[in-house]
């Protein structure tokens, strides 16, 4: 009776031993899976973002070299600037310094221009002041140097359009 | 059934267990390294291919930036068709302002320093001139991937840049990362 107990158990067992050779592979493969699929969704996550941020950034990147270039082409004085620059920033305004005859325009704090013009001029009428005479413009922004060489000291964008 | 075919019986199992259990250990540790082997082989070319994406796109941000550059400094005076050689050579060779332009782009939309480094490291700058076309009153240069600017003069003064593609640039269109594909046991 004991030596049919025993030879009943080491047949279970050769059954479950069996059962377990088949399982173990699929046990492996799992493990790989859960391996390969974690790193590469991890690497997607991260290089898409990447990707995509970058491919973000270039779009103001592109609008305020457009702006910048532009305005060496077209502008004559802060009135055509403030066209120019609504044209691709309909949102977002230049600021003037009369004192630097300069035009600070800000897309963002890493997309900046500032235009540089070689007279003021006076609305008699109004008597509000503008810039004219388009002399050159600051990319040293959108260059990656550290900041524009000249910074507005005043906003008077009021009355140009 | 009679004992001595219970014994027999015994004796089979034992020999068959100690066969199986042989078998398992020597398939597992198989299974084993074919797993992180295949694992690592396909993680390896996808992150590989993955990057590759992501040099592609700094070096062509090269290019558009020294591009932008090279329009700007055009437009801001050096008109004359002798000047657009030195103008451009200029650009091309300072280096370090042209991984400062593409590093401005990065740092701008939030990208730190290490994985900036991370990419220039696989990337440098992109290779080559970026002129393609250099006529008589007729210059080309690439400006990226898919992307041209066009300079044209007469009698040795600019006429007209067409720096169209420029401000249509639109690097989503052209490199995108692919999904992770199965994993393959085999």
């Amino acid at each position: 009776m004991n030596l049919k107990n025993i030879s009943i158990a080491l047949t279970v067992l050769v059954f479950g031993l069996v059962i377990m050779l088949f399982m173990q592979k699929g046990n492996y493969v799992n493990q790989g899976r859960e391996h390969y699929e974690k790193t590469t969704a991890n690497s997607f996550k991260g290089n898409s973002m990447v990707l995509d941020l970058v491919n973000n950034g270039i779009e103001m990147n592109k609008q305020t070299w457009a702006v910048a270039c532009g305005a060496l082409q077209t502008v004559k004085n802060t009135q055509d600037m403030a066209k120019l620059e609504a044209k691709f920033f309909p949102m977002t305004k230049g600021s003037n310094s009369i004192a630097n005859k300069t035009r600070r325009f800000e897309a963002s704090s890493a997309n900046v221009i500032v235009s540089y013009f070689g007279k003021v001029e006076e609305n008699k009428t109004t008597g509000v002041k503008s810039l004219a005479d388009l002399q050159s413009v600051d990319v040293s922004v959108l260059l990656g140097k550290v900041a524009p060489a000249a910074e507005t000291e005043e906003s008077a964008d009021e009355g140009e359009e | 059934m009679d004992t001595k075919k219970l014994k027999i019986l015994v004796v089979v199992d034992v020999v068959i267990l100690v066969a199986l259990f042989v078998l398992l250990k020597s398939l597992q540790g198989g299974y084993m390294e074919q797993a992180k082997r295949t694992a690592n082989e396909q993680e390896t070319a996808y992150l590989e291919k993955n990057t590759q994406v992501l040099v592609e796109q700094w070096r062509s941000i090269d290019q558009y930036g020294m591009a932008w550059k090279l329009v700007h400094t055009v437009l801001s005076g050096a008109k004359s068709e002798a000047a657009f050689g030195p103008a451009l050579a200029a650009i091309e060779a300072d280096k370090d302002a042209r991984f400062k332009q593409i590093s401005h782009i990065y740092t701008g939309v939030g990208i730190n320093d290490k994985v900036q480094n991370g990419i220039f490291e696989k990337a440098g700058l992109a290779q080559g001139s970026i002129l393609l076309k250099n006529e008589k009153n007729s210059k080309e240069i690439s400006c990226g991937k898919g992307c041209v600017v066009k300079f044209d003069y007469a009698k040795g003064k600019l006429k007209n840049v067409d720096y169209s593609a420029l401000v249509q640039y639109d690097l989503s269109k052209t490199l995108k990362i692919e999904k992770p594909g199965e994993y393959h046991f085999e």
